[in-house]
């Protein structure tokens, strides 16, 4: 599970839905869950919050102006790749902290990725979980 | 306010074990007592009930003075206004599911309260049957309905529903909290499922070897931090085993088994047995009636 | 043949049953719920009866309740009590006599049945004696029964004991087993059969009905 710290920036609130948009060490990311400022406390502008998502979760893409629909960009280097027969593991260094990520092994084959290389992990808005 | 203080010299299994708790209850809360056999739970309860006798404490009640060992006050059970719902229900055999409700009336006291209390447990078609014709789900109803009758300021609850299956479990979890809303009751439920736990109680005693370690809300005690997760499922690791480069962990929640991926890191710290909290987005699981 | 004997015995069966019933029920609870230490030497002496030689209870019987010692002094003076030769006598010898065999049942239905049934009771408020009558003895009916047959069914073979205290009085204290071992001296032979299968019969009997109400047949006969 991939662990990074963050402060909340804005709440758009739909009944029970909000959208959170969090700064993590200048990254702008976004997350939906099923809870508004009033079931929880923590929901406040400025708080410290945690951003949580699971490394099998985690997209890797290359090059600039990927044309995905995922919101949550962090860019940073591959800086390490554990290669196993069908998965392999890689650990992506940015400014937020390390990511890890679980890809095919074909994948990685595929893209060509190689420690050193500049990426971009990707993470889906349903994907990313909160915590105090 | 209910104020607890209870120590006792207990013989357990393995040795000499010494229970020594303090409990602070609110008013109309219902709180569980929560860990394994043999942690002290059940005595606990005894003691509150005055079934049992501590070496030393108290227990103060809405403000009136239940058990003082120091001053030599100990009211008998028969004084103490507590429902008791016994593990083996406890029924009379030889009394109907209404004769047992009517048995517990006090003198003077309305016989309204046994219709009203039979109609809430649905079953008033089975008022004139002896409790060796029942279900064990239907026993444990009559005998919550018995414990209601007297109107207790405490009622406890001794793992009612761990003999029951899951779909019994449900039913009487939902039972046993409409009773303690309508009758504004203070309840005090001993369990070791942690889902029961979280669905039942306002506030969570977590004991090894009759010392409280943890209390509180449970969420709180149970997840070490509050997660926005709205599928969040307690269980036990019955298994770890290394799939390539990542690890399966089989976990037990209820009755069902399910299986999680973990990193290599996550599952260093831990081991089989470990009671874990298995959290996803609401937005992941998929659901499907199932075909009948 | 003369009734007088059999209709003694059925009437000194009778009352030491009512009495052993009023007086073994408290002791059987006590003997079934205390924790007190002395309680291995009270459940010894309830027992005696079944070990002891009837001639051996009836001698000190004899002894103890006779005018010229202390206790049998007692009873005379205080309360006019005579129990040597008389039909009281009997009753209290047949008490002691029988005693174990309407303690012991009564004490194991106690003993098996759920202890929380009586902690249920009294979280519901309600008081020993209350529970004693309406949870504990209904629930151990079956104890009861085999208790007051048993104990009205030793009544009825006495010998030794009866021999010992009551004498042989027509009408006062000749009972059935006793007229039988007297018809016999006297070679009455038959008159000593008829006494002997009446007893035969009667005792069967009871017994039979005992074991068919606590097998359940009847229940089930009547459903």
């Amino acid at each position: 599970m991939n662990i990074l710290k963050g402060n909340i920036n804005s709440l758009n609130t739909s009944g029970r839905l909000t959208i959170v948009t969090l700064d993590v060490s200048g990254f702008s990311l976004k997350s939906i869950i099923i809870e508004n400022p009033e079931t929880v406390t923590y929901l406040r502008i400025g708080n410290p919050i945690q951003v949580m998502f699971k490394e099998t979760e985690v997209v890797v893409g290359k090059g600039s102006d990927i044309a995905v629909s995922l919101d949550n960009r962090i860019d940073g280097v591959i800086t390490e790749i554990t290669k196993g027969v069908l998965l392999s593991s890689l650990i992506i260094d940015t400014k937020a902290g390390k990511i890890k990520a679980t890809l095919t092994s074909e994948s990685v084959t595929k893209l060509d990725l190689q420690p050193g290389e500049p990426v971009t992990a990707l993470v889906k808005t349903t994907e990313i979980m909160l915590s105090e | 306010m209910i104020e607890i203080a209870l120590q006792k010299e207990l013989t357990a299994a393995d040795g000499i074990m010494k229970l020594d708790v303090d409990l602070r209850i609110q008013q109309g809360h219902l709180v569980t007592l929560f860990g394994d056999s043999g942690a002290g739970k059940t005595s606990i309860l005894r003691m509150i009930a005055g079934l049992m006798i501590p070496d030393d404490g108290q227990i103060n009640v809405n403000g009136s003075n239940w058990m003082d060992v120091k001053k030599g006050i100990s009211l008998k059970p028969q004084q103490r206004r507590v429902g008791f719902l016994f593990q083996n229900y406890a029924l009379f055999p030889n009394m109907t599911v209404q004769e047992n409700l009517t048995y517990a009336l006090e003198k003077g006291q309305d016989k309204k309260i046994v219709d009203e209390l039979i109609e809430t447990i649905e079953l008033g078609d089975l008022q004139n049957r002896k409790p060796g014709t029942l279900s064990g789900g239907q026993n444990q109803r009559v005998a919550l309905a018995r414990a209601l009758v007297r109107k207790p300021e405490i009622l406890m609850l001794d793992e009612p529903l761990s003999a029951l299956d899951t779909k019994m479990r449900m039913k009487l979890q939902d039972f046993i909290l409409t009773v303690h809303k309508r009758y504004n009751l203070t309840t005090i439920l001993v369990s070791h499922d942690a889902n029961e736990v979280i669905k039942m109680s306002d506030e969570v005693f977590f004991l090894e070897g009759g010392k409280i370690i943890k209390h509180g809300k449970p969420v709180d005690v149970f997840a070490s931090k509050r997660v926005s997760g709205k599928f969040q499922l307690f269980g036990e690791i019955i298994n770890i085993e290394k799939q390539d480069i990542i690890y399966v962990v089989t976990v037990l929640i209820g009755a069902n088994i399910v299986k999680v991926i973990a990193d290599e890191s996550e599952a260093d710290s831990m081991s089989i047995g470990d009671k874990v909290i298995v959290a996803s987005k609401a937005f992941n699981p998929l659901i499907r009636k199932i075909e009948e | 043949m003369d009734w007088q004997p059999l209709i003694l015995t059925f009437k000194l069966a009778l009352t030491a049953t009512i009495l052993l019933l009023v007086v073994s029920v408290p002791l059987a609870y006590w003997l079934a719920y205390t924790k007190v230490k002395l309680k291995p030497v009270v459940e010894t002496l309830v027992s005696m009866p079944l070990v002891l030689p009837p001639t051996v209870l009836g001698f000190y019987l004899l002894v103890a309740l006779s005018p010229s010692n202390i206790f049998g002094h007692w009873l005379d003076h205080y309360f006019g009590l005579r129990l040597i030769f008389s039909f009281q006598g009997l009753v209290f010898a047949s008490i002691i006599y029988s005693l174990p065999f309407m303690v012991h049942p009564i004490q194991a239905g106690f003993s098996n049945l759920d202890t929380t049934l009586v902690e249920a009771s009294y979280v519901l408020g309600k008081s020993k004696i209350k529970t004693l009558f309406k949870v504990l003895l209904p629930n151990i009916r079956p104890s009861l029964l085999t208790g007051i047959v048993l104990a009205f069914a030793h009544t009825i073979g006495e010998f030794g004991v009866v021999l010992m205290i009551g004498g042989n009085i027509p009408g006062k204290t000749k009972v059935a087993s006793i007229a039988i071992y007297d018809e016999v001296e006297a070679l009455n032979y038959h008159t000593a059969n008829s006494y002997s299968l009446i007893l035969f019969a009667i005792s069967f009997s009871i017994l039979l009905t005992v074991f068919l109400i606590n097998g359940g047949y009847i229940k089930r006969f009547w459903r």
